[in-house]
């Protein structure tokens, strides 16, 4: 059964159960190949059939998911349930759908997702000339299709090829990240050299413990790529409902930030797989500043969202809350290596993970650097450090954004969940903190 | 699903090289309740189910999933994980096997008192309702601007079927209330964020109290909202809660214990460990031992069998200050010639069998908590946390205090806001001079693997005190 003939098959069900409906049948093809110490330690392949239905009935509200090839029965019984909920503060018609049908879709990842043959992927992404290296290399295939009971009949396919590589030289090491919609190994490769040149450089430099203090620092992209991250989790009006947002109380055209920092989500850049032109709800999508040269572009919202602030949707829904599509960091003026002059004396975080926050209403955090940690004086790397953490309040880590680089990186993994372009950003004032 | 279609297909893949079948049903059917101030907001119910295939080829894994179960989607899954296997041996140096094992041949369910299919959708909304009304009550001068409550019921089935005849059948339901909580005093706003789960049925909604643990939450925030001072710096005694001597033997031993971790396998996501070169044997006081246990009965963690067919038993992690075993599943098993001791789960039919806990607390000692104050002079009580992280050799840890006390002369004093204890993991079991005898356990989602496998664990201890160590 197609999956537009198995939709039509559940809205038949759903008929008069429910007043309105969103069927979405979605099938994913994917490979992944992981490595460590230098070598293949695993190879996965996946093949998923994912049906989901969103219904309300008299304003309320329930999504159900299966992963069948035949969940009409299940999602009938489910229906049943909607109406013994109840009316929810959430609820909002579904809107006239406007997107249209996209794809971002690279026939050679299509394939080898399909195929789920990961002989190619070892051989273009070679890491056997970098020693010991662990990390991952992933392909997937998505298509979807959704019917609505607003007249939605549209869907998306795109691909995604990303990955990450972790180099070990010695004790020190560097890990740098990619992805794109199209099979573009130079990528990897790119990534992984620039791991490898992190942990090379700090092989060759001496170790020095940094105190506990506030500096000018340098984060890489896949640092500012996770920080920013949670600035746009921020903006969703879902985090200021959940009580998660350091944003909550903001208004649209308040100066949030430094005036260097621009920050959108763009489901429209078609080099990301994030790309949707429709979202959940059928509206179309556009790019939108949530930071334009330091000023708040204001919330993130689905129809539901929008209706409790008396707005618009902006074209994120999730059918019950909003959310980011893919993450865009404007570049600045200067090249990397003069932005490593402009920091001047400071540290160059290079990699983190576990951020935590002790308070979301303020923003208050702190994340583990790893990997390469580099202390910069006059702007040369003199030494790297190890296993501090950086500390401090999101609103003044972006309010205090000097610069960023011209250059940026496509970055996903770990810790950087959502598909984003991140330059360098160079910040004048965060507080960093080392074990007594 | 039939264990005669899993095992045929186990059975179907012979020839030369082939050393290792694995097949796993695993099926996830869920209800989750999303409250907005105590009014339902909506509800996503669901079925995730699947199988898996595992397959070993000349010293080259691996591993294919499927939600299609039907005889051509498994024929289809079970062929792109010989595949996989085939592509990982080409480059494969450190072949990787599976260590012998006593397998299970077993079936087994937890039971519920209350069981979750048993009660109607409205009376389990009802109930939730009750337990929270009024919890939005002012507490002058904190407001409670928002309380978010997702109740979630899991119920797990799995059949696990290998080439070397382990077979196992499990059914185990979990329920967990996960919150937040966010207050303001107008000027100053924080938010507390918990989650209280076991395995089990409905009872557990009573049993696990979720609805004291969210009025004590709404205190704590009164207390680092309104009483709280600036928090104090120095070397000093420090008595930590249950809730974060659970956190930290989870982070801080537990992580570092697990055998992949050790050996790389995730180095490039959650990490490598410190006993990776941690040549001496001692790395506590001799009042620390730590346990891993997945058979505590109603625990979130909860298991008889691993997801590879290995019967379930309690690992000791550090005993009496000296390092213990490992946590191994049969691969990592193999590598250190020793058996494996029931490590391997999988969050879902999509996952592959990784290193994990389970249950992971330490024993109680038996000072009563009255006694562990009465040793201190001048040091401070964390009570509850809300920002922690530890780095990825899982030697250096961070907890911040929401709710902490000043103790002077053997007695609680003013509340503190915000108390940093940044430390090493030595130093952390070092410093422990005394021990409660109280046990408690908090629930946690586990992190690790890619894709990333959420995995359900408690974490536990009774109070403990720790002499001398620097905070601020």
């Amino acid at each position: 059964m197609s999956s537009r003939s198995l939709a039509e098959s559940i809205v038949e069900r759903l008929r008069g159960l429910v007043d309105e409906y969103i069927v979405a049948i979605a099938t994913r093809d994917s490979i992944m190949v992981k490595y460590a110490n230098g070598e293949v330690t695993v190879t996965q392949a996946w093949r998923d059939y994912i049906v989901s239905v969103y219904m309300a009935k008299a304003g309320r509200i329930a999504v159900s998911t299966y992963t069948s090839r035949d969940p009409v029965d299940a999602v009938a019984r489910t229906a049943t349930l909607v109406e013994k909920l109840q009316p929810s503060p959430l609820y909002a018609p579904l809107p006239q759908p406007t997107g249209k049908p996209s794809s971002a879709m690279d026939p050679r990842v299509r394939d080898l997702s399909v195929a789920g043959d990961a002989v190619r992927i070892v051989e273009d992404v070679d890491v056997s000339g970098y020693g010991n290296v662990a990390g991952m290399v992933s392909l997937e295939y998505n298509n979807v299709h959704m019917l609505g009971s607003n007249g939605l009949d549209a869907g998306f396919e795109v691909t995604s090829f990303n990955g990450y590589m972790r180099v070990f030289r010695g004790e020190s090491s560097g890990q740098w990240a990619w992805v794109s919609t199209g099979y573009e190994p130079r990528l990897a490769l790119k990534a992984i050299d620039k791991a490898w040149e992190l942990a090379n450089l700090c092989s060759t430099l001496p170790l020095e413990r940094v105190e506990s203090g506030t500096y000018r620092v340098l984060l890489s992209p896949m640092v500012a790529g996770n920080l920013m991250e949670h600035v746009a989790f921020a903006a969703s009006a879902g985090s200021v409902i959940f009580g998660l947002s350091f944003l909550q109380g903001r208004q649209r055209g308040d100066v949030i930030a430094s005036e260097k920092l621009t920050l959108k989500d763009v489901p429209l850049n078609p080099s990301l797989p994030g790309y949707r032109s429709l979202d959940d709800e059928g509206v179309a999508t556009r790019d939108k500043a949530i930071v334009e040269k330091g000023v708040f572009g204001g919330f993130l919202h689905n129809t539901k969202t929008a209706k409790l602030v008396g707005g618009e949707s902006t074209g994120n829904a999730g059918w019950v809350l909003p959310r980011v599509f893919n993450i865009e960091v404007e570049g600045g003026s200067l090249r990397e290596e003069e932005l490593l002059e402009a920091l001047g004396d400071g540290v160059y975080a290079t990699n983190n993970w576990y951020t935590r926050f002790q308070n979301y209403l303020e923003g208050v955090f702190s994340t583990v650097t790893r990997d390469a940690l580099i202390v910069v004086r006059n702007g040369k790397p003199v030494a790297c450090s190890r296993r501090a953490r950086l500390t401090g309040r999101l609103p003044e880590l972006i309010a205090n954004i000097e610069e960023l680089s011209r250059e940026r990186w496509p970055i996903q993994w770990w810790e950087v969940d959502t598909p984003s372009i991140v330059p360098h950003i160079l910040v004048s004032k965060l507080g960093v903190t080392m074990e007594s | 699903m039939d264990v005669d279609v899993l095992r045929s297909f186990v059975e179907s893949v012979t020839g030369p090289g082939f050393e290792y079948v694995e097949a796993r049903f695993h099926s996830r059917g869920f209800t989750q309740l999303f409250f907005i101030n105590g009014v339902l907001a909506g509800a996503h119910t669901g079925v995730d189910l699947g199988v898996s295939f595992r397959v070993l080829y000349n010293g080259g894994l691996g591993f294919s999933a499927t939600s299609d179960v039907t005889r051509e989607g498994l024929r289809d899954a079970l062929s792109r994980a010989v595949s996989s296997a085939r592509a990982s041996s080409l480059r494969v140096k450190s072949r990787i096997s599976m260590s012998p094992a006593r397998l299970g041949s077993a079936s087994y369910r937890v039971l519920e008192v209350r069981p979750l299919d048993g009660l109607s959708v409205e009376d389990k909304i009802r109930e939730v309702q009750e337990r929270v009304k009024g919890l939005d009550a002012p507490r002058d001068p904190v407001r409670l601007t928002s309380y978010t409550v997702v109740y979630n019921e899991v119920v797990e089935r799995k059949l696990v079927v290998t080439s070397d005849g382990g077979l196992v059948e499990s059914v185990i339901p979990r329920v967990s209330v996960t919150y937040n909580l966010s207050a303001t005093t107008g000027d100053r706003r924080a938010n507390r964020w918990n989650m209280v789960a076991g395995s089990g049925g409905f009872e557990l909604v009573e049993r696990l109290r979720f609805d004291s643990e969210m009025r004590g939450d709404v205190e704590s925030l009164y207390v680092n909202l309104v009483k709280a001072g600036s928090p104090p710096r120095g070397r000093m005694d420090v008595i930590l809660s249950p809730e974060i001597v659970g956190l930290s033997v989870h982070e801080s031993i537990g992580h570092p214990s697990e055998a992949d971790r050790i050996l790389g396998r995730e180095a490039a996501q959650a990490g490598l460990s410190y006993r990776r070169g941690y040549k001496d044997p001692i790395i506590g006081s001799p009042h620390v031992t730590v346990y891993d246990d997945p058979t505590i009965p109603d625990s979130y963690g909860f298991y008889l069998y691993d997801d590879e067919g290995v019967p379930a038993r309690r690992r000791v992690l550090i005993d009496r200050g000296r390092l213990g075993e490992l946590l191994h599943n049969r691969e990592t098993a193999s590598v250190y010639g020793v058996e494996s001791n029931a490590s391997a789960r999988a969050t879902d039919y999509r996952s592959e069998p990784i290193v994990r806990m389970a249950n992971t607390y330490m024993a109680p000692g038996d000072y009563r908590f009255e006694e562990l104050l009465e040793g201190v002079k001048e040091g401070v009580y964390i009570r509850k946390y809300m920002e922690w992280n530890i780095d990825d050799y899982r030697w250096v840890a961070r907890y911040v205090g929401l709710e902490a006390y000043m103790v002077r002369n053997g007695r609680l004093e003013e509340p503190v806001r915000d108390v940093v204890l940044e430390i090493n993991t030595r130093d952390y079991y070092s410093s422990i001079d005394a021990v409660g005898r109280d046990l408690e356990f908090s629930a946690g989602t586990c992190g690790k693997g890619e894709p990333s496998q959420p995995m359900p664990v408690w974490m536990g201890g009774p109070h403990v005190r720790l002499r001398g160590v620097v905070v601020g």
